[in-house]
């Protein structure tokens, strides 16, 4: 089985632009920076929490604090990975306590690794509130968890996936509807 | 790369890339360890017996950590010696384990070959040997070079490994020669010739009788338990003699390389195989080996037991 | 004699022709000989194209190798004792299926075989076992205990066609010295186990690579060297024969070979497992307690040296030491196992398997000759197991399909040990038909003619 691209959803363009919105929104929604610190969830979440502080510190004039947070230990279908994924390491160097935490991530589908983010998070210290950002919405929710900044909703079907892919990471910015492929035999 | 064991039962069954994964992994395990909350929910539900034949604290400690650092439900079973002697044969013991639902047995025995035998009759459950008579302690290598690798930029290539000690009775020699040489590492063994096998070749390192020449030059030290016993048996004739031949003092320290690590698996003895004055200096890694131990156990439990079943 | 009488009446009446094969008479390959005609217990005629008798049944073997039946110098029946283990009607099964015609048992059974009653009870209930002839050796010391010299000239008389305390060497030099000649004009030889045994204490595997590596206590070559220097010594000086058995070591073989030129009576066996195994196999086995064995196995350097002593005639004879034990003494950890390879009914198979590619090239009928006449001459004349095939002598037959192909399955084995390091292995040439007295014990042979 493997996936091929479908249909392409963002330029590197569009999704600058999306960003951009959502670094206003969290500068709107939290009345400036104070007290706001980034999280980017591994491994997509963390470039993207980078780009997006760099727009605060371009609009707000003040860097806030970033960290990385590694959601692997704390999954809940370890078990029914193989094989498993591997460890990247969570690096938050601050005190989370008090703090307005902005997760960041690139997709939300299920609702799980945020939940497993949230777990991570709470093993770290006590954040006055979190806040979800997340560049694709795309829907089929199987947990109560919704995202505070969003950068496209987009309706997919279970047999699709999104691919975020960023510069840091896969060499170019865009984002992809891929579908399954049945290999032939 | 990923990772494709279920058991460790020997060094000898990771290739290279292997065990930097497994390095690589323990550093992301040790940040942990410094973390208010150190568990995590990684092998939630999952059942691990530690199954000791023989009493070792130490390893079974940082296993015992490691697992519940990692969420896992934990069982000790102190067994006696010998299997037979106490009337329930190893098979059956095996058996019991994988009736009481074991996801993975840790085992500890004064014979070798005893992991083996158990992942034999296991169907269901990983095996990790926690020292199996004088034959093997894959943790333990693993610890130790994961020690010397992360102060030494992540690279053992090139580096003078000198062990010295009781080599003949060593768990842990068989296993660390095959560790740091797999990584790149050159070994040298010492230590009195009644305690040394007769082909020492066999074991990949080689042998220097003189203990000044052997650790001429080296990175690190590592010094092995001498058991007190082996003096009654007429294998060396004091321990005094012994610390003034081949114990580790200032003055032997002095030949190694600058800065040279000493590292000792523990228990030391002090005074024998190692002066105080060289197991508390300044370049001795000998507390961060048992700091290692359980970031390095955590890896190899959560790889080995992480993802699902293949 | 009431033997032949039991075997006329059990079958042995009907003669059996063996026609077709490649005749081995116990030395050489026979030339223009094809055909063997058994009658009574008896080789009745040699020949080519001989007619068939009234009655006869023939066999057709052609491409088969027609062998005077296989001898085999030391087995373990565990019987008396541990028959959970073995006993002599799963052994005699077990030997006749891996092409033995005869088997010698050890005595150090449970209690020892140490007397004239116990000697004769083994060659009793052997005989009724059906499958090869088991013919006992004695114990040399009373309990088998190496202090006081047991009935060594009543169990003579009983049948014993060895004496020895095996499993263990005669514990003390005297009482061996004074064995070696109290049998010397009993017809019946000395069986010694080489072994010193100061230097083996809790010794697991040979000492060498596998000890170095296993970190488990190493059995000396030494030990063993001490214990055929021993005997070679004593030997010499009481001018008596000595057999040394299961030999391991390229240095005692040294010791045998320079012996032997120096006009010495001794001779000597080598096991399959010695010839087809080493130290290597236990390790790559990770200690797996189906390959712990005394002697233990040893360097590939050793078992090259063997072949080489069956290749200049220093080895007399392939003995199994078939050593089988139940799982509940053997599955278990190395340390904790017993001692000992089950081995009858894979062994000619491993050995004629090996040969294929051993270093040096050994033809094959001297490879066969330890398996018949050289051993047979060790036996006592009366045993009737001469491991000859000519006219007139017993009618012990073993044939051999040198290209049949098998795999070792323990579970299919008469024996009843069920864990073997041959398991799994695949050989070609192993033994398909066994006649004892001129009856068929064993046969692999489909319609009396196929090849399985």
């Amino acid at each position: 089985m493997t996936w091929q691209e479908k249909a392409r959803v963002q330029t590197a363009q569009e999704m600058d632009r999306s960003l951009r919105r959502m670094a206003h929104e969290i500068v709107e929604r939290n009345k400036g920076l104070d007290g706001v610190v980034l999280v980017g969830i591994q491994r997509r979440g963390v470039p993207l929490a980078e780009r997006i502080a760099k727009l605060l510190e371009k609009f707000e004039g003040m860097l806030p604090p970033q960290g990385k947070l590694d959601i692997t230990l704390y999954r809940d279908d370890l078990s029914l990975r193989y094989p498993q994924p591997l460890l990247r390491g969570t690096d938050v160097p601050f005190d989370l306590s008090g703090r307005k935490v902005v997760l960041v991530d690139d997709v939300l589908y299920t609702g799980r690794t945020v939940r497993a983010a949230l777990d991570a998070l709470m093993d770290l210290g006590r954040p006055a509130s979190v806040q979800l950002a997340v560049l694709v919405d795309r829907g089929h929710r199987e947990l109560p968890i919704h995202a505070d900044y969003v950068g496209k909703n987009l309706p997919t079907s279970h047999a699709e996936v999104v691919e975020v892919r960023v510069a840091e990471i896969d060499g170019a910015d865009e984002i992809w509807i891929c579908e399954k492929v049945e290999e032939q035999a | 790369m990923s990772w494709m064991h279920r058991h460790l039962l020997d060094v000898d069954a990771l290739s290279r890339p292997e065990m930097e994964l497994l390095l690589d992994q323990a550093v992301h395990m040790e940040d942990l360890l410094d973390r208010p909350i150190k568990k995590v929910p990684a092998l939630r539900g999952k059942l691990v017996v530690n199954l000791f034949f023989e009493p070792s604290t130490r390893t079974r400690v940082s296993f015992e950590l490691a697992e519940k650092f990692l969420g896992a439900d934990v069982v000790n079973w102190a067994a006696s010696g010998s299997s037979t002697s106490k009337g329930e044969t190893l098979r059956d013991t095996a058996w019991t384990l994988e009736a009481m639902g074991a996801d993975a047995v840790v085992v500890r025995h004064g014979m070798p070959g005893v992991p083996w035998y158990l992942r034999e009759k296991l169907r269901k459950a990983s095996v990790f040997n926690a020292g199996d008579g004088a034959h093997a302690h894959p943790t333990q290598a693993l610890l130790d070079v994961y020690t010397v690798w992360k102060h030494c930029n992540r690279s053992l290539d090139g580096l003078r490994v000198a062990i010295v000690g009781d080599v003949l009775h060593s768990r842990v020699v068989r296993s660390d020669v095959q560790a740091f040489r797999l990584l790149g590492a050159e070994v040298v063994l010492a230590g009195p010739r009644t305690l040394m096998p007769l082909e020492t070749d066999a074991l990949g390192a080689v042998y220097e009788p003189d203990p000044v020449k052997a650790v001429e030059g080296a990175d690190a030290v590592y010094l092995l338990r001498i058991q007190k016993e082996r003096a009654l048996e007429g294998l060396y004739p004091t321990d005094d003699e012994y610390h003034r031949r081949w114990g580790a003092d200032e003055e032997l320290m002095a030949r190694a390389k600058k800065g040279a690590f000493v590292m000792h698996p523990g228990p030391i003895n002090r005074g024998v195989e190692i002066a105080s004055a060289v197991a508390d200096g300044p370049n001795s890694l000998i507390l961060d080996q048992v700091r290692s131990g359980v970031a390095v156990r955590m890896a190899l439990l959560y790889l080995c037991m992480g993802g699902m079943e293949a | 004699m009431s033997t032949e009488r039991m075997e006329r009446c059990c079958g042995g009446e009907v003669p059996l022709l063996l026609k077709g094969g490649r005749i081995f008479d116990g030395e050489r390959f026979l030339d223009g000989v094809t055909d063997v005609l058994l009658e009574d217990g008896r080789v009745r005629a040699l020949g080519k194209d001989l007619p068939s008798p009234e009655g006869a049944k023939e066999l057709q073997l052609a491409g088969l190798l027609v062998c005077p039946g296989f001898i085999d110098l030391h087995g373990h029946f565990r019987d008396p004792g541990q028959t959970w283990c073995e006993d002599l009607v799963s052994g005699s099964l077990a030997a006749a299926a891996g092409g033995y015609a005869v088997a010698v048992a050890m005595p150090n059974t449970l209690p020892p075989l140490d007397n004239d009653a116990l000697v004769r009870d083994v060659i009793e209930r052997g005989r009724r076992a059906g499958g090869a002839r088991i013919l006992p050796a004695g114990c040399v010391s009373k309990e088998r205990k190496g202090e006081e010299m047991a009935e060594l000239a009543a169990m003579a008389d009983a049948g014993a066609v060895f004496f020895t305390d095996d499993g263990a060497p005669v514990l003390r030099a005297r009482l061996l010295r004074n064995a070696l000649l109290y049998t010397k004009d009993l017809g019946v030889r000395v069986l010694e186990h080489p072994e010193e045994k100061d230097l083996t204490k809790s010794a697991q595997v040979t000492e060498g690579r596998c000890s170095a590596l296993s970190g488990m206590r190493g059995f000396p070559i030494s030990a063993e060297v001490l214990g055929v220097l021993r005997a070679l010594v004593l030997a010499r000086e009481t001018n008596c024969a000595v057999h040394l058995t299961h030999v391991s070591t390229a240095a005692a073989l040294e010791a045998i070979r320079a012996a032997k030129a120096d006009g010495v009576e001794v001779t000597c066996d080598v096991t399959p497992h010695h010839l087809v195994l080493s130290e290597e196999d236990v390790l790559r086995s990770n200690l797996h307690a189906a390959f712990k064995v005394n002697p233990p196995l040893r360097s590939t350097a050793d078992r090259d040296a063997l072949w080489r002593g069956i290749a200049d005639g220093t080895v007399d004879a392939i003995a199994t030491d078939h050593a089988p034990w139940h799982e509940d003494e053997k599955d278990l950890p190395f340390q904790e196992a017993n001692f000992g390879i089950a081995s009858y009914e894979c062994a000619v198979g491993a050995v004629l398997d090996y040969r294929r590619n051993a270093e040096p090239e050994v033809p094959l009928e001297r490879l066969l000759a330890l398996w018949t006449s050289r051993p047979g001459a060790l036996l006592p004349q009366s045993a009737a197991f001469p491991g000859r095939l000519a006219e007139g002598l017993p009618a012990h037959v073993t044939v051999v399909d040198p290209e049949s192909a098998f795999r070792v399955d323990p579970a299919l084995w008469r024996s009843k040990a069920r864990i073997t390091p041959y398991k799994g292995r695949h050989f070609t040439g192993r033994p398909v038909l066994t006649v004892v007295a001129g009856k068929i014990v064993f046969s692999a042979l489909e319609g009396g003619a196929v090849r399985v």
